[in-house]
């Protein structure tokens, strides 16, 4: 029993990291119904740049990046829907097309890192690493409980964002129905850059996070990038919210498996569940079809 | 492009010979490097991209379902072989054809519920199965297999001259290519492509989308399988899961096929040819400082590839090629398209539309009584009642039309009758069977043909194309196809524009088309939807007559149409829907003084007005 709750306690903090992964993708294939592949890419990068380097070169705190991370990735995301998704958004297989080109972007990311980095895996030590708090007979990780409040809190963030603010509003209405928008004087390519950008920034604000207690090496991208497929798939597949739900689903599924198989089969346990869930419910657990955001 | 060949007759020596050319290329390549192993590796390594590539072109180029968890067959192929011969000394060329089995095996499995699944959510539940192998195998301990060399050339396919392999591996590559070139020419390469332009039209041809589809990824799958040995057995001397299953290998069939022109026999040659000697020496020059610079390239070249390149190499050749024939023939073209404008078809003898042999003559029927009936169907869409207990009999030989104002449920009704939709109540009979639950591609096959509102037509092939994927509901071999397609063209006057791509056409050759491809399917009744939205009088005179031509012939034909005035002119029974309800029914008078029908479609102020007069 106490495993069973030390376990779920886990789960849950490391859920709530994929969740923000997860809820950047969301909002990415909801707005521009694109799927990322480069997603997790992007989230490796910021565990390298500036997680990982910041604190080498200056000492920055990785949680402190985790926010500087969010303008940097923004012009990042920005940059690349620009430059290069935007040109094949709109040819008649754009669907497969956009999923190529980002499958090509994440291996031009991951062996960039390889390259420039070498393909040494890296952690990040600092007291918290390793350190816990003690919550009856729970042990809670101190990295993993920081990176569970500010998660939260960045996706709260976004979700403000996307339902307070006027250009959130614009992005989810362009989500709804991109060409009633654009006769509603909505900048759709703008709009498209917007949401990738932030997107990304949420993302590679996610990586700096997970960075504080996880190794990485320049090929993590492949570990994690079908598990957060698979919250996006269990919360809705559009639906920042149900991402975040799915994250912690996909987290807690991660750990407690460990229970019943080895711990290198873990993430086999979730890829079969995200297969079920594909062939079985593709709209998801919490997502109604066609709902948005 | 494949039209543009076969016009010149099915040679054999045309399709094939230039494949056998590819091998003896290689042969000579490999005699001319002579002993440097270096680059008789590279070549090696040329060729059995070529044959990776190829085989993923089955089924995620003319297939168009992209299969990006494909790493999957190769190393399943490999590791299979590698395994029974490390582990129970089972001779490798055994192990080959097993480990292929295993790949088709594996193929299967996660090809019948995915291959249900459209577009990138199939693309990326085909991923999770590659990164789901590597944690599996590493933990059943096989993360690095040492292939030991046993020494015995031939017989346990490891040389110790590479040529050897290079040999065995080209004599692979022009099987694979003959094997591709044969799919491409055959009934089944045409309804791959069908489905990958358009599921839904496919499935109204005949073709069972989802069959069809989960073959040729088994096929694909090993073949890749064999190739996935002979690339372990030559390449490798450790089999690693990231080797073998590594994201990598799809970036570079990717990058190879959609270079070389995805979707067509020679984009993976050329793509190869011209990438993969790139990548290799970049490795071996730069590879100690920067390892993964290769893949670094891969990624690039992908990106401008498919931002630039969509069509690859090849496309853009044959884009060249057709651009030069056009302008090489433009008087001819000028001269006949005005001067035989849509050609009306030469009508007065009745059997204008007989098509090979006469379905309606020649299957054993008995002529009377309904060719096809509707029994009290009721179709629900969320709330919405779109049928109501709809009752409808068919009689045979006969134009009956359907009518009704807009959501009345005239489109649903042909949906539901041939089996796009199934109905929450109620059945259909056509010639006295129940047909209620059965599929569209099963309904062709049984005689009911369709032409859809929106025309649902293959773009990106030839109008002679087009017309071969409803031939093919009957007739199997290609060049007969060809043949009957090539009269129905004629017969609909569109024989100028049968080398040209759907695409282009104009509103009312579209329709033609439609027609043409339904007829060609040989049914016993054609459900026409709409036939002359969109077009001027003249245009919709023309298809009247082409709808009475098609009755004349026995063929059975229901018509849904929202002008009126036109369709009383040759319809010979009316049915009126509205708001999914059966209002009227009898011949066209009866039924378009019906004051229900005048109500429905002009409102109660007119049906008072009539009443008076």
């Amino acid at each position: 029993m106490e495993t069973f709750l030390q376990l779920l306690v886990s789960g849950l903090l490391m859920g709530v990291s994929y969740g923000v992964l997860a809820a950047g993708l969301a909002l990415i294939f909801g707005v521009i119904k694109i799927v990322n592949f480069a997603h997790a890419a992007f989230a490796v990068l910021a565990m390298y740049f500036p997680a990982f380097w910041f604190l080498e070169w200056w000492g920055i705190d990785p949680f402190i990046s985790s926010i500087i991370a969010l303008p940097i990735f923004f012009v990042v995301g920005y940059g690349t829907q620009r430059m290069i998704i935007d040109k094949v958004i709109g040819t008649p297989a754009a669907e497969m097309s956009t999923l190529i080109v980002t499958m090509g972007l994440s291996l031009l990311i991951e062996n960039g890192i390889l390259i420039g980095w070498s393909g040494a895996p890296r952690i990040i030590n600092l007291p918290y690493t390793l350190g816990s708090f003690k919550v009856g007979s729970v042990l809670l990780n101190q990295a993993q409980t920081y990176s569970f409040f500010i998660a939260l809190v960045l996706i709260a963030a976004l979700f403000v964002f996307l339902n307070k603010t006027m250009l959130g509003k614009a992005i989810r209405a362009v989500a709804d129905d991109p060409e009633s928008c654009a006769y509603m004087g909505i900048n759709l390519r703008f709009a498209y850059c917007l949401a990738f950008g932030v997107g990304i920034a949420i993302t590679a604000s996610g990586g700096c996070l997970i960075a504080t207690y996880r190794p990485f090496n320049p090929f993590y991208a492949e570990t994690i990038i079908v598990i957060i497929f698979a919250c996006c798939i269990l919360g809705g597949v559009t639906s920042v919210q149900g991402a975040l739900i799915g994250g912690i689903i996909i987290g807690c599924i991660q750990m407690l498996s460990t229970m019943v198989v080895a711990v290198a089969l873990q993430n086999v346990a979730v890829f079969l569940l995200f297969v079920l869930f594909l062939y079985l419910k593709p709209e998801g657990l919490l997502g109604r079809k066609g709902r948005v955001v | 492009m494949i039209a543009e060949k076969s016009k010149q007759g099915h040679s054999f020596w045309v399709d094939y010979f230039p494949l056998i050319l590819v091998g003896v290329a290689v042969l000579l390549v490999c005699f001319i490097i002579g002993p440097q192993r270096y680059y008789q590796r590279v070549l090696l390594l040329v060729v059995l991209w070529i044959c990776i590539c190829s085989n993923f072109n089955i089924i995620s180029g003319y297939g168009g379902q992209i299969v990006f968890g494909y790493m999957l067959f190769v190393g399943a192929g490999g590791y299979t072989s590698v395994l029974l011969f490390k582990f129970l000394g089972v001779n490798p060329w055994i192990g080959m054809f097993v480990g292929a089995a295993v790949a088709a095996f594996l193929a299967f499995v996660i090809g019948y519920p995915t291959l249900r699944l459209h577009g990138h959510y199939f693309a990326v539940a085909t991923v999770a199965f590659p990164l789901m192998a590597i944690p599996i195998v590493a933990q059943l301990g096989w993360e690095e297999v040492h292939i030991p060399f046993a020494g015995r050339g031939i017989e346990s396919m490891q040389f110790t001259d590479v040529r050897y392999y290079v040999l065995m591996s080209a004599i692979l590559l022009v099987v694979f290519l003959i094997i591709v070139r044969m799919i491409e020419r055959s009934r089944f390469g045409y309804a791959l492509q069908a489905l990958k332009q358009n599921e839904a039209a496919a499935e109204g041809m005949g073709i069972h989308t989802h069959r069809v589809k989960l073959l040729a990824f088994m096929l694909s799958a090993f073949l890749t399988g064999i190739a996935g040995t002979v690339y372990c057995f030559s390449i490798l001397f450790l089999l690693t899961t990231p080797a073998a299953f590594g994201l990598f290998i799809i970036v570079r069939i990717l990058s190879i096929t959609i270079v070389g022109g995805i979707g067509t026999l020679w984009g993976p040659v050329i793509g190869a040819v011209l990438l993969v000697p790139v990548g290799e020496v970049l490795a071996a020059e730069v590879g100690d400082r920067w390892p993964g610079f290769q893949d670094l390239i891969y990624g690039v070249v992908l990106l401008i590839a498919v931002i630039y390149l969509p069509g690859g190499i090849s496309g853009k050749v044959t884009e060249i090629r057709r651009r030069r024939k056009r302008l090489a023939s433009p008087k001819v073209q000028a001269i006949v398209a005005p001067s035989n404008p849509d050609s009306p078809p030469k009508r007065g003898t009745p059997s204008s539309f007989k098509v090979g042999t006469s379905l309606a003559e020649t299957r054993g029927r008995d002529p009377q009584g309904p060719i096809l009936k509707v029994e009290g169907v009721s179709k629900l869409f969320g709330g919405v009642r779109a049928l109501q207990n709809v009752t409808i009999e068919v009689p045979r030989g006969k134009i009956l039309g359907v009518i009704g104002p807009n959501g009345a449920g005239k489109t649903t009704l042909f949906n539901v009758m041939n089996g796009y939709l199934g109905p929450e109540q109620g059945q259909v009979f056509f010639k006295g069977k129940d047909v209620t639950y059965l599929k569209p591609h099963d309904l062709c096959q049984m005689g009911i043909g369709r032409t859809f509102q929106i025309p649902q037509i293959f773009s990106n092939m030839t109008v002679l194309e087009n017309v071969m994927i409803g031939a093919f509901a009957r007739e199997r071999n290609a060049p007969r196809a060809q043949a009957i397609s090539e009269e129905m063209v004629q017969k609909m006057g569109l024989s100028h524009r049968g080398q040209d791509q759907a695409v282009g056409l104009t509103i009312l050759e579209t329709k033609m088309l439609e027609f043409s491809r339904a007829l060609a399917t040989q049914p016993e009744l054609i459900l026409v939807d709409e036939p002359m939205a969109g077009l001027n009088p003249e245009e919709s005179h023309h298809i009247g007559e082409i709808i009475q031509g098609i009755a004349e012939s026995g063929i059975t034909v229901m018509v849904i149409e929202h002008v009126v005035q036109s369709l009383v002119k040759f319809a010979d029974y009316l049915v009126g829907l509205d708001e999914g309800r059966k209002i009227a029914e009898g011949s066209p008078e009866e039924v378009t003084s019906n004051p229900h029908i005048i109500e429905a479609y002009l409102g109660q102020k007119w049906r008072r007005r009539y009443a008076k007069s």
